[in-house]
């Protein structure tokens, strides 16, 4: 099981016949629900560990009251029309807290503000309720002193997926056979301080005083620097990946991807877009989603950027690179040497395709050795040493096979 | 009085049949009030002679000839274009220049002083001129922060820093919540089901990522890219400088807010709820 730099990547095994797909966590095993309990409160001692080895004091939602608080929070997975059913218990001891589920368009009751919705005091519980719409992503964050809350650490992802298929980014809309989330914040520790995070916020004061802004670490999942080490994004030859991208911080960002993964923007805010957008970087501003599908055609390794733009002076602030590695060929161990369209397989001097045209010829690694071409689909393979190999049609890349030389 | 005579005809379809829009733009100087008491010395484009923190706005039809003279009655010089679609003017103290516009082109266009650009723009004389297509509701948020300090510069004639910048107050036609609601040309009331438009003018320096509750909303006007016609979206940067149309098209009823989700910008003067919030009131 490959590292994920987050708890929903799946992985279609095969491109001619799906297998199954994994959720892949670094927070807690993910699960398809339609009724869950989520407790909001705060560390009573800061835990939180920074790239610095600094610790912070976080105000989050947990499974469970012990459960210790993540940065972000669980990220909530449904299925598009589920009946969800949210109850928020608030273990704050101080703050009241809410859950805004944004982007959802949800009833005014269940929005989550707390003058135009309603506000769970300490010690006592609040319930939610929609009906999962459009596959996508979306947040979910504390609206109670919102500003706040939300630098405190009270939010996290939200997706909703089509029923028919998880691999798909809606129904009938695009296959892919991984998945990666990405939520970008900032942190300042100032804003952390045990004053803060413990303080009520009186639901009855009509202010609260907030500190100026200037974060000292620029976070992708509640990680920067060296921590993001442990979360490569992983992929292979072909492999169709989903990016889910969402800033919930201050900053603007822009994700950067290597030209090499030929990114494409299909979605926004939960819905498709209108175009598909053929661009490497991805501009994301606070509240913002994007839906952006990868697929690599030659191995390499490189790192995406993440960019944090201050939103006043508009100066790059920060970069965190998370490393890139493409290596081998999606799913070479599940390509038969029986391909009864291969034939004969193991070959000698000549071998049949089931396409004409040319054909990529790939060492197990996924490294291009030769292309093969001819009229029709008779081939001349005199020239392979003996060994294994991909063959990859160059018209049509989803048509992959494998070939054994013997002589 | 000296008459500078601006004319752009940028089509002539509408030119013969267009109605001609004749208004006037008195420039003023007194000061934006914020609610924690602080004041900043302001000077905006006013509808008559009374200062108003509020830039007056210009509202015309598609084919319309606008024909607009701009008074000076500030101590100092100013300059006056529509930006993207005229030259630049001066308009000497006491002085005032005729400008004609033929509103050929729908969307949302920003008039400003470009003078010493963005700092007389930042310090209030920033306003929206809207050129509609439609005659469904319309609203108007001309959204901008404010830096202590900053306008006092820009009036003693030194440019502030921006590479510091850093607005402690957030507006939405020079009003900051809970006092945006108040505004009936800003707060979007309707009904479920109305088509309603929302213009939006970035008149400030900073970025605002502007997010709905409730509703996503289809953008049909962009300046910034208008690639992103027709997307629908929960959350949409507005650029400095630059406008946006949203249609909005209510499925429930409610009041639902709408923020800068730089949550920041939904402060002021250090104080938490202020800034860019307001509701949209949506009924059955």
């Amino acid at each position: 099981m490959r590292k994920s730099i987050y708890n929903v990547q799946q992985r279609r095994i095969s491109h001619w016949v799906i297998v199954a797909f994994l959720l892949l966590a670094f927070s807690g095993k993910s699960q398809i629900d339609t009724s869950l309990t989520l407790v909001s409160k705060m560390d009573f001692q800061a835990q939180h560990e920074l790239h610095d080895g600094n610790l912070v004091h976080l105000m989050g939602f947990t499974e469970t009251l012990g459960a210790p608080i993540l940065l972000p929070s669980k990220t909530l997975i449904f299925e598009e029309g589920d009946s969800v059913h949210i109850t928020l218990w608030n273990m704050s001891q101080a703050a009241s807290h809410t859950i805004h589920l944004h982007g959802l368009d949800v009833d005014q009751a269940n929005d989550g503000v707390p003058h135009l919705s309603f506000e769970v005091a300490h010690d006592d519980s609040g319930h939610y309720y929609f009906e999962a719409p459009h596959p996508g992503t979306y947040l979910y964050h504390c609206h109670f002193t919102s500003v706040l809350h939300v630098q405190a650490g009270m939010y996290g992802l939200l997706i909703v997926k089509p029923k028919s298929d998880p691999n798909l980014t809606w129904e009938n809309g695009y296959a892919f056979d991984s998945e990666n989330a990405w939520l970008m914040s900032e942190l300042d520790t100032n804003w952390h301080h045990d004053t803060i995070i413990n303080a009520p916020h009186d639901p009855q004061s009509t202010t609260h005083p907030i500190l100026p802004y200037y974060p000292q670490h620029f976070l992708v999942n509640g990680k920067s620097e060296g921590q993001l080490d442990a979360f490569p994004l992983v992929a292979s030859v072909g492999e169709k990946v989903y990016m889910r991208l969402a800033n919930i911080g201050y900053y603007g960002n822009e994700v950067i991807f290597p030209a090499g993964m030929n990114a494409q923007i299909i979605s926004s805010d939960g819905r498709p877009l209108p175009n598909v957008v053929n661009s490497d970087t991805v501009k994301l501003f606070p509240g913002e989603r994007y839906g952006v599908l990868l697929e690599a055609d030659a191995e390499f390794n490189d790192v995406v950027q993440i960019n944090y733009v201050n939103m006043n002076t508009h100066q790059l602030e920060n970069t965190q690179e998370i490393d890139l590695t493409i290596s081998g060929f999606i799913g070479v161990d599940e390509l038969g040497s029986n391909d009864p369209l291969v034939y004969p397989n193991p070959a000698n001097q000549h071998v049949k395709l089931p396409l004409s045209g040319t054909w990529r010829v790939l060492d197990l690694a996924g490294r291009e050795l030769t292309q093969l071409n001819a009229p029709y689909f008779d081939y001349d393979v005199s020239e392979l040493p003996v060994g294994t190999y991909i063959l990859r049609n160059v018209d049509r890349p989803e048509w992959s096979v494998k070939l054994q030389i013997q002589r | 009085m000296m008459k500078w005579v601006l004319m752009l005809f940028l089509g002539n379809v509408f030119v013969s049949q267009a109605a001609t829009v004749n208004t006037s733009l008195y420039i003023l100087r007194d000061s934006i009030h914020f609610d924690n008491g602080t004041a900043l010395p302001y000077t905006t484009f006013n509808a008559n002679n009374t200062f108003n923190a509020t830039n007056a706005r210009i509202v015309v039809n598609q084919g319309d000839q606008l024909d607009l003279w701009v008074v000076n009655f500030d101590s100092d010089p100013h300059e006056f274009r529509i930006q993207g679609e005229t030259t630049t003017v001066t308009i000497p103290v006491g002085d005032s220049v005729q400008v004609l516009y033929d509103c050929n082109t729908p969307g949302v266009y920003i008039f400003h002083d470009p003078m010493n650009f963005p700092d007389n723009a930042s310090a209030g004389l920033s306003g929206m001129l809207v050129v509609k297509n439609t005659s469904h509701a319309g609203f108007y948020w001309n959204v901008k922060e404010h830096q202590v300090g900053y306008n006092d510069s820009v009036f003693a004639g030194t440019s502030p820093n921006w590479m510091t910048y850093y607005p402690e107050h957030f507006t939405i036609n020079g009003r900051s919540n809970p006092n945006i609601n108040n505004d009936p040309d800003a707060r979007v009331v309707g009904n479920v089901g109305d088509t309603i438009y929302i213009y939006i003018a970035n008149t400030g320096q900073s970025v605002h990522s502007m997010h709905l509750h409730g509703y996503h909303a289809t953008v049909t006007y962009y300046s910034k890219d208008a690639s992103k016609v027709g997307w629908s979206k929960d959350s949409m940067p507005i650029y400095p400088s630059e406008t946006m149309i949203l249609e909005l098209v209510p499925d429930i009823p409610g009041e639902y807010p709408v923020h800068d989700h730089n949550l920041i910008g939904t402060t002021g003067g250090s104080l938490y709820p202020q800034g860019m919030f307001t509701t949209l009131l949506i009924a059955p």
